[in-house]
Formats: structure tokens, sequence, C-alpha cells
């Protein structure tokens, strides 16, 4: 927890901005303050590359911000958000719209420190589960893929399951492939032969 | 009318002037003679509208054509179903080059003055003449990742053999869209109106043309509400789209365009002045400051007429859209699967509410 964070804060009150930076103010958070909306803005994201962003729901420049996924070489910033509303619908959005966190009313030392931990650590844990489902929704569709194949080997060569597998994993070895390309090979070879 | 699930209804928008049809609803009784009290809350971004349309803080929402399917499906949000029964607007945008782009192009085309529609193919010497400068590329803005601006900017562009690689493409709030180009941040947009008018009423910009250039009679707004309150209040949704029917047919007389116009320039809404809201309303495309409007019949579509339904969401429109989409690269395999656009796109539901409508639709 004690690593230095950076925080690119998005605010047209330059009040609140001022009191946020007292609050952070010899904490790990290293605070920069972007005033007005301009096309800064994505040249900070992208130079800078902020460890934490903070923006004001309300404010218009949150639409720059939904570009910068389009951005391949971005990679995903919690974000946080201040919201004048005090109601607790606003705070129900945070969770479900990938919104990290939500800071309703005035920004003071005492509460925004806590919000901000728990911000980027709710945010790297869910990167992580994110990661892994993607990795494991990867690894399943391999598997299925494989196991048609092997299925379409063993029915229209009429070879046993293991030899169906190495003459797959033979090929892939041969050509440099993985085993889940030369399945897809496999199976669009034998579908279009109509087997 | 009576026994409506829900009559207070909280409905969200953005200002620009094809909002018209909610303005209309909520300024002429439309709503209330529906039985429905609407509170019309302006929202200053896409991506906070939809949240809010997704925690259900707003019970409807005005939005881009692409954005419920992009809400479906995930993208850039948390999956959330939304669906629209019901089209509120066609051919509202337009493309707007700054005067300094402009008379870049004019230049290195040898021209004293161009065609209009543009055609997106003078672009190409503007960018190898850059390109051999060592100049910065053209920067063309949009209102959102997931809006027909977006898709309909690249059309344009390859329409004129233009990848998108050549140029640099951005997204900027409508507001600030004026403001930038004038600094010259950007050097194009495409946005609704009235930012184009407004940016040739100031004298910075050539509108080159209108979406209905690029695209004729897509869906270009929607409205927009989660599939679990149309679920829960069919009523209030029936009721709601007759509303904003009438509102869309109200639209259709030209007198009524420059009334809708006058309404729309208050500060509950565009607040902004009528020179600028009114030529789009009424089939004028402002150019240029040095020269005359264009004639575009069809700028901002409302209201279906024979042998065209504007305001009947067709599943092959949505899936149009979403070809798009993938086109540009925005859907990842693993959503694709997903979504099914006939449960976006509700042709269905549109069918049913319509024969609540005033009159009977073409």
């Amino acid at each position: 927890m004690s690593s230095e964070l950076s925080i690119l804060l998005i605010d047209e009150n330059v009040d609140r901005a001022k009191e946020v930076i007292a609050a952070l103010e010899e904490s790990r958070y290293q605070v920069r303050h972007l005033a007005s909306p301009s096309i800064a803005l994505l040249k900070e994201v992208d130079a800078w590359q902020p460890d934490v962003i903070m923006i004001d729901t309300e404010s218009p420049s949150r639409d720059m911000l939904e570009s910068l996924h389009m951005i391949s070489s971005y990679s995903p910033k919690p974000v946080v958000m201040f919201s004048e509303a005090e109601d607790e619908e606003m705070i129900n959005l945070s969770v479900k719209s990938g919104v990290s966190a939500y800071v309703v009313g005035d920004p003071d030392s005492a509460r925004i420190r806590p919000i901000l931990d728990a911000a980027v650590a709710r945010f790297n844990e869910y990167q992580r589960l994110k990661d892994e489902l993607v990795q494991t929704k990867g690894e399943l569709e391999s598997r299925k893929l494989i196991d048609e194949a092997k299925r379409l080997l063993m029915d229209v060569k009429g070879i046993s399951e293991n030899d169906a597998f190495h003459s797959m994993r033979k090929t892939a070895m041969d050509s440099g492939q993985k085993m889940e390309d030369v399945a897809r090979t496999v199976i669009s070879m034998m579908k279009n032969m109509n087997f | 009318m009576g026994n409506l699930e829900k009559e207070q209804l909280t409905i969200g928008f953005v200002p620009l002037t094809d909002s018209a049809p909610l303005v209309i609803a909520k300024s002429q009784g439309f709503f209330a003679e529906q039985g429905l009290q609407v509170r019309l809350e302006k929202q200053n971004s896409w991506a906070t509208l939809r949240d809010k349309l997704h925690e259900g803080i707003l019970d409807a929402a005005q939005m881009l054509a692409p954005m419920p399917l992009a809400s479906s499906m995930g993208l850039g949000c948390y999956p959330t179903p939304i669906i629209t029964p019901f089209v509120l607007s066609l051919n509202g945008n337009a493309i707007t080059l700054s005067d300094a782009l402009y008379q870049e192009l004019l230049q290195v085309n040898e021209l004293d003055d161009a065609a209009l529609p543009l055609s997106a193919g003078l672009l190409r010497k503007v960018i190898e003449q850059r390109k051999a400068a060592g100049a910065a590329r053209i920067r063309f803005a949009n209102v959102f990742p997931y809006s027909c601006h977006h898709y309909q900017l690249l059309d344009w562009l390859e329409s004129g053999g233009i990848s998108r690689k050549e140029v640099d493409i951005l997204t900027v709030p409508p507001v600030n869209m004026v403001g930038f180009l004038e600094t010259g941040e950007i050097d194009a947009f495409c946005v609704g109106g009235p930012w184009n008018a407004k940016a040739v009423r100031s004298g910075i910009g050539l509108t080159a043309l209108t979406s209905f250039d690029i695209w004729e009679n897509m869906p270009e707004k929607v409205l927009g509400i989660s599939k679990k309150f149309a679920e829960q209040n069919s009523k209030t949704v029936t009721a709601l789209c007759c509303a904003v029917e009438r509102a869309c047919h109200w639209l259709e007389a030209t007198p009524n365009r420059f009334e809708a116009a006058r309404f729309l320039s208050s500060s509950d809404y565009l607040d902004a002045p009528l020179d600028v809201i009114a030529p789009s309303l009424i089939g004028s495309c402002l150019t240029h400051r040095d020269a005359a409007p264009r004639h575009v019949e069809f700028y901002n579509q409302f209201y279906s007429r024979p042998g065209q339904h504007v305001n009947k969401p067709f599943v092959t429109s949505g899936e149009w859209l979403l070809e798009k989409m993938m086109m540009v690269g925005q859907v990842p395999e693993s959503a694709k699967g997903s979504i099914s656009v006939a449960d976006v796109f509700r042709e269905d539901l549109y069918e049913s509410v319509s024969s609540s409508f005033v009159r009977a639709p073409f």
C-alpha cells in the first residue's frame, strides 16, 4: 500500500480540486489537476499514464475518457467520480458501471484516502478476475475444438482417440501451429468434405 | 389511460436539435395527455446518461442508436440489457471542417470553391502534403465511440479512398466541438445540431455535408429503456411511445418546426440562439459564412411517412449498425455470440404499441 500512485484530477470546479489536493497532501497519491476541458486531457492520459483518474460525473469530458477504450495502447484505469447528488443510487452505479468508486459530497482527507485505497484495490482485483476469466474461457474453447476435431478424425479415419490426438499434435509440431489452430483446420476440412 | 404502472418518469436527454420529439412531447402536453408526468433531465455526457439509465436513475433516455447494442454487449460498461421500441430521429448529423482546413483543401487542389456535398477525396492531397511536410495529421472528432457520427465519418472518408489509419479521430463532447474547432485542437467534426450551424454562424467552419448525404435514412437517436423496465411497465411504455409519436407527428408541419426551434432555444433545453437551431429543422443546411445555405429536404426527420417508417426500430437497421461496430473492431469475439439484435431493436414492441397511436401509422 505504500507505493506512490499518480492521480489525474479532471475538475472544472477549481475550489473542489484544491480541496482534493489539500486532502491528499503527504499521502502516496500524486495529484495532477486539469481544469479546463481540452484535448490535453487525452494527451495527459496517454503520456502520463496515471494510475487513477478522478472526474465529476456531470463533466462533459467523461465522453472523452470513453474514447480511451478505443486506444489500443491504453490499459484500463480505475476511475473515481465526484457526485453532488447524495443519493444511494449513485453509489450503486459505481460498482455496476465499472467505475471504481464515487466520492459523494465534499471531499475531505479523512474520507477520500480510504475511498481511493479501496477503489484501487477493488479495481486491481476486478482486473485480475477479468483476466482469469478471459484465460479460462479461451482454454475451454480450445479444448472443445480439439475434442471435436479428434472425434471427427476418429469417425472418418477409423482410428483410436490416442492416434487422432497424436496425428494432430504431429501436424502442430511440424507446422509450428497451435493445437487449437490445427483443430480448426481439421474441422473445417472435414465439414467441407461433408463427412 | 389510467392504471399505468408508473406515472412519473424521469427521461434523460442531451441538448441537441434532435431532442425535439422529447421536448415537444413535454411542451405541447402530449405526455400529460397520456397520463404521464415527465421530468426531462439534461445530461452533459452520453456515458453518464448511459450509466444513469442502467441504474434506473433515469427511466428512459434519448440514446445514440448504437448505444443499446453497446450496453447489451457490455462495451465500455457493465453488460445491461437496454432495448429500444422507438426511433426518435434520423438525418440530423453533419460534418464540418474548420475554415483553415477548408482553405488548405482549396489551395492544394487548386480550386476557388468546392461543390457540396463535399467529396472526401479532396482530402487526399491535404493528407499527402501534410505527410510530406511532416505536419500533424488531420484530426477529426466524433461525439462517442458508439455513435452513428463515428461510423458516418468513417464511411465518408472511405468514400474518398481515405482509410482510418491516415487520420486522427477522437471523442469530444458536442458542447465543446465549436470551441475546439476555433482553437485548432481539432480540424473537423461530425456532430448533430445546433453545433454545425453554430460553427458556420461563428464564421469558423464549412459544413461539408449532412448525414443524409452519407447514409440516407438510418436511425440516429432512439428511445432507450432497460429491458427490465419495459417488462415491468408495459402500459407506461405504451403511453410513452404514444406521446412521443404524437410529438413526432406534430413536428411534420413546417410552421411547427419553427415553434419547436423556439422551445429548444430556451435555457431549459439547448440554451442557444434561434438562428442556429431553426435552419436544420426547416431543411436548410448552413454551409459557410460566404455562401448560401444548401437545401436538404430530409434534414432532421422525426416521423414516419408513407413508404418510410422513421420510428420503427427495424431489426435490419440494428444489424446494419452492429456490422458497422464490428467493422471498426469495437466488438470482441466473446461479445459477438452474446447479442441478439431482435432483443434490442424491438420491432415487435413497436408493432404492438403502434395500435395505440392516436392515428394509425402508415
